[in-house]
């Protein structure tokens, strides 16, 4: 079965997505990683106020297979994190691109980051 | 708590390596259950219900009266059982499933093409095949980055010993130009899964481990080997 991958966002070679609004960024994982890493029991998350560079290891996804780095695709700040993943980090699985947001970031160029894939982009390098 | 979760005991811990350790769970008395060589438990502690992992047995069918999985440090419960499990904790044990099974039959070569901690379930497939003197071919390919990674190698050898079917070969990824490891080095590739083959209609590939490695391996065998998916069993993230 083929994973969504929707047009408006951005991606990152080690499967995070973006969505740019003005100068923040809001992260996740995408619908293909979450496969792949299958049920998730457990996830860390950056503290807020955290300056990130773009591919640095900010976050640690655990499923019930394994455990996994995951890497902020943008450098910034981070200025708010989804605290309700404590809880149910089940919310990646379902829903990854609306209620299993990981962080947000304050850009520290506003401008859409470099090295990031479009839609189709993402969907060749996935195979799919 | 659903029916069929049981409490069980670690009745020994062994450390394979500095990060791996192998839990034997005791089943409480009177318990029995119908489970099969290469399937996978999944175990959580008393204290965090909600927070699961699924592991590979180690053990095998014949291993009645516990159930052994082998475990690296990674994540949370990685950690915490490395670093802290001992005789006498209690785990609570969700039974075996899964249906990466090996074909222990007469005629098969079973090649189980092996990443890291993926070579756990394997240990119980050639445990089972020598226990019973079983004439099924098993070939282990096993890639690690160095000669500190590999586990159970002493086992394996032991088992290559009693066991003429038996072979245990061992790739090294990350090895210093310097170091005196005599044996193969680099990621496994087609040649090499081609030289142990030689009936592949006969020949099963098993390949278990991180996602890289499995997506690898099913690649080799379809694409560059032509087999047809029906002789291929995977299992990621051993």
């Amino acid at each position: 079965m083929s994973s969504q991958i929707p047009d408006t966002l951005k991606y990152a070679k080690t499967h995070e997505w973006v969505k740019v609004d003005g100068d923040t960024a809001t992260v996740g994982i995408t619908d293909h990683a979450q496969a792949e890493l299958t049920e998730l029991v457990f996830v860390e998350l950056p503290a807020v106020g955290r300056a990130l560079q773009a591919g640095e290891a900010c976050a640690v996804v655990e499923s019930v297979k394994t455990a996994s780095d995951i890497y902020s695709p943008v450098s910034g700040e981070v200025i708010e994190v989804n605290e309700s993943l404590a809880d149910e980090p089940g919310a990646v699985n379902n829903d990854p691109y609306n209620e299993g947001w990981f962080f947000k970031v304050r850009m520290s160029d506003s401008s859409t980051p470099d090295g990031l894939l479009c839609a189709e982009d993402y969907k060749a390098l996935i195979g799919e | 708590m659903p029916k069929n979760v049981v409490e069980m005991e670690i009745d020994e811990v062994t450390m394979e390596l500095p990060d791996t350790k192998t839990l034997r769970l005791k089943w409480p008395e009177g318990y029995e259950t119908d489970f099969k060589t290469g399937q996978f438990i999944t175990v959580y502690w008393p204290d965090t219900p909600k927070y699961k992992r699924a592991y590979s047995l180690s053990s095998c069918a014949l291993d009645t009266g516990f159930f052994e999985v082998t475990i690296k440090r990674d994540g949370k419960m990685g950690t915490r059982i490395v670093d802290w499990a001992e005789k006498g904790n209690k785990l609570f044990v969700i039974p075996p499933v899964g249906r990466f099974l090996p074909v222990l039959e007469p005629e098969k070569h079973l090649v189980c093409i092996a990443g890291g901690s993926g070579v756990t379930p394997f240990r119980g497939f050639a445990r089972e095949a020598t226990l019973r003197k079983l004439e099924t071919k098993i070939t282990i390919l096993y890639s690690v980055r160095t000669t500190e990674d590999i586990i159970f190698n002493d086992e394996f050898r032991e088992l290559e010993q009693k066991n003429p079917h038996f072979k245990f070969n061992v790739t090294c990824t990350r090895l210093s130009d310097s170091d005196p490891w005599p044996g193969r080095r680099g990621r496994i590739g087609a040649d090499w899964v081609k030289e142990q083959i030689s009936n592949i209609n006969d020949t099963i590939f098993y390949a278990c481990g991180p996602n890289a490695l499995v997506d690898n391996a099913e690649r080799l065998v379809l694409e560059e080997l032509q087999c047809p998916k029906e002789q291929l069993k995977l299992e990621k993230w051993g």
